[in-house]
């Protein structure tokens, strides 16, 4: 019996205590810490489109550099009115991530006319020019893939088609043709180390359109061309 | 009745352990300085308690620190109250953040201060023969502090990597005029530890690190 009366007196002191120690003192506590860092890719513009070659036209909405790319070129006469060999557009591209990159793209041609020689999108020449990574905080050693043929106006990249006397950009991805449906136009390494995004520096590439004035059906063409990047 | 003795004897011995416990415990003391807080998070947030009787158990999420956060900097500020009736000296030790990757986040990404000091209360005692020292480089505020070296990369004046082992960084006489046993509301010091990053373009991936401080008897300076 005197056992079952300190059972209970002893519990409460020893929770007592117990409470008493919860309040007591620690020599140490822990502070843990996490973060997270997801894949991040963005494009800009590269700077002012380059127009050349036009008879009539202009950049009617140009780009400004580390702005995002919103640009709007009226690529003016491109019947045999205008004798220049093309009309170009050269668009500067800037690319930032910090993982792997794919540069996509995906164009429409929509032309008033309603023949065959109307402008089509395989009469839009299109390539990427010279890929370049400067400026501190970038990956200099990252490399890059040109999934197009480069400047689309050069020889090597079309040609007056003998048969049908019809200029056409016969290389790889050399015309809007090719980018129907969302096609890789750019690939490649991070492009910047591990820096704030205050820094401005990152990947530039200029992205060329050009056609050829000829003798096309005579209206208006309309050209959309959006581009997208990714981190697979 | 040798069951009775045995229980006895165990509750007596616990009882005692106890009290041995309590009574050196009330020396030194660590705790929660109160409620601590974060800033331009992005899917962060920080958790521990505000009142300062309650352990320093603090889990800060720093969320993302990405291009993706575009805000400049997030800052975390974790009150920590300092009790002691002796000269004491405060250590950090830091494990985790071994990222093999160069570009990933890092220690030395991780800006790590000691500031604000102040009393907690009436009963914290104010010395004139001896400061509170924050040792160097602790004893700035790297939110604040933060620069951008030659590689591009924000550099801090100290930071989590300035920690080397259990690693001094703050030290001074006597924080308590009372000899309570137990912690109260008003009987010692609060410093705010400060830890920050800046978002970068860090490899993607997720980094953890935990850090215990410890207070302990430090050099003899007088009160």
């Amino acid at each position: 019996m005197p056992l079952q009366i300190h059972k209970p007196l002893l519990l409460t002191i020893a929770l007592l205590f117990s409470a008493l120690t919860c309040f007591g003192q620690s020599t140490s506590g822990t502070v843990s810490v996490s973060a997270t860092v997801s894949k991040f890719v963005e494009i800009n513009s590269g700077g002012s489109v380059t127009l050349t070659g036009n008879s009539g036209g202009g950049v009617t909405t140009d780009g400004v550099a580390n702005s995002p790319l919103a640009v709007a070129i009226n690529l003016g006469e491109l019947g045999p009115s205008n004798t220049n060999p093309f009309v170009t557009a050269q668009v500067p591209l800037k690319l930032r991530s910090n993982a792997n990159y794919v540069l996509s793209m995906i164009a429409t041609v929509t032309s008033s006319g309603t023949t065959s020689n109307r402008i089509g999108a395989a009469d839009v020449g299109f390539g990427l020019g010279t890929i370049t990574r400067s400026g501190t905080g970038v990956n200099l050693t990252g490399t890059d893939t040109n999934a197009t043929s480069g400047d689309p106006t050069l020889a090597a990249n079309g040609s007056v088609n003998v048969t049908t006397g019809r200029y056409e950009f016969t290389a790889v991805r050399s015309n809007l043709s090719a980018f129907s449906a969302a096609t890789t136009a750019l690939s490649g390494a991070f492009i910047l180390n591990a820096v704030p995004r205050s820094n401005t520096n990152g990947l530039t590439v200029p992205a060329f359109f050009a056609i050829k004035p000829q003798f096309f059906e005579n209206g208006t063409t309309t050209i959309s061309v959006t581009f997208t990047v990714t981190a697979p | 009745m040798r069951l009775r003795h045995l229980i006895f004897s165990l509750f007596a011995i616990l009882t005692l352990l106890m009290l041995a416990e309590s009574g050196y415990a009330q020396a030194l003391d660590i705790s929660s300085g109160g409620q601590s807080t974060i800033t331009g998070a992005v899917n962060g947030s920080v958790t521990g308690s505000a009142s300062v009787l309650n352990d320093l158990v603090v889990t800060v999420n720093f969320g993302e620190v990405s291009p993706l956060n575009t805000n400049s900097v997030v800052k975390v500020i974790i009150p920590i109250a300092l009790r002691s009736n002796q000269p004491y000296q405060v250590s950090v030790a830091m494990s985790g953040i071994g990222n093999a990757n160069g570009q990933g986040l890092q220690a030395s990404d991780i800006g790590f201060g000691l500031q604000n000091p102040r009393l907690l209360g009436g009963a914290g005692q104010t010395c004139n023969q001896s400061t509170h020292i924050v040792r160097s480089p602790f004893n700035n505020d790297p939110a604040t502090a933060a620069t951008v070296g030659s590689n591009g990369r924000v550099a801090y004046p100290s930071s989590l990597a300035s920690l080397s082992g259990s690693t001094i960084i703050l030290s001074g006489p006597e924080l308590s005029k009372n000899n309570s046993s137990k912690r109260q509301q008003s009987d010692g010091w609060i410093f705010d530890a400060i830890l920050t990053i800046t978002p970068q373009y860090f490899s993607a991936g997720v980094s953890s690190a935990t850090l215990v401080f410890s207070i302990a008897p430090g050099p003899n300076v007088p009160c």
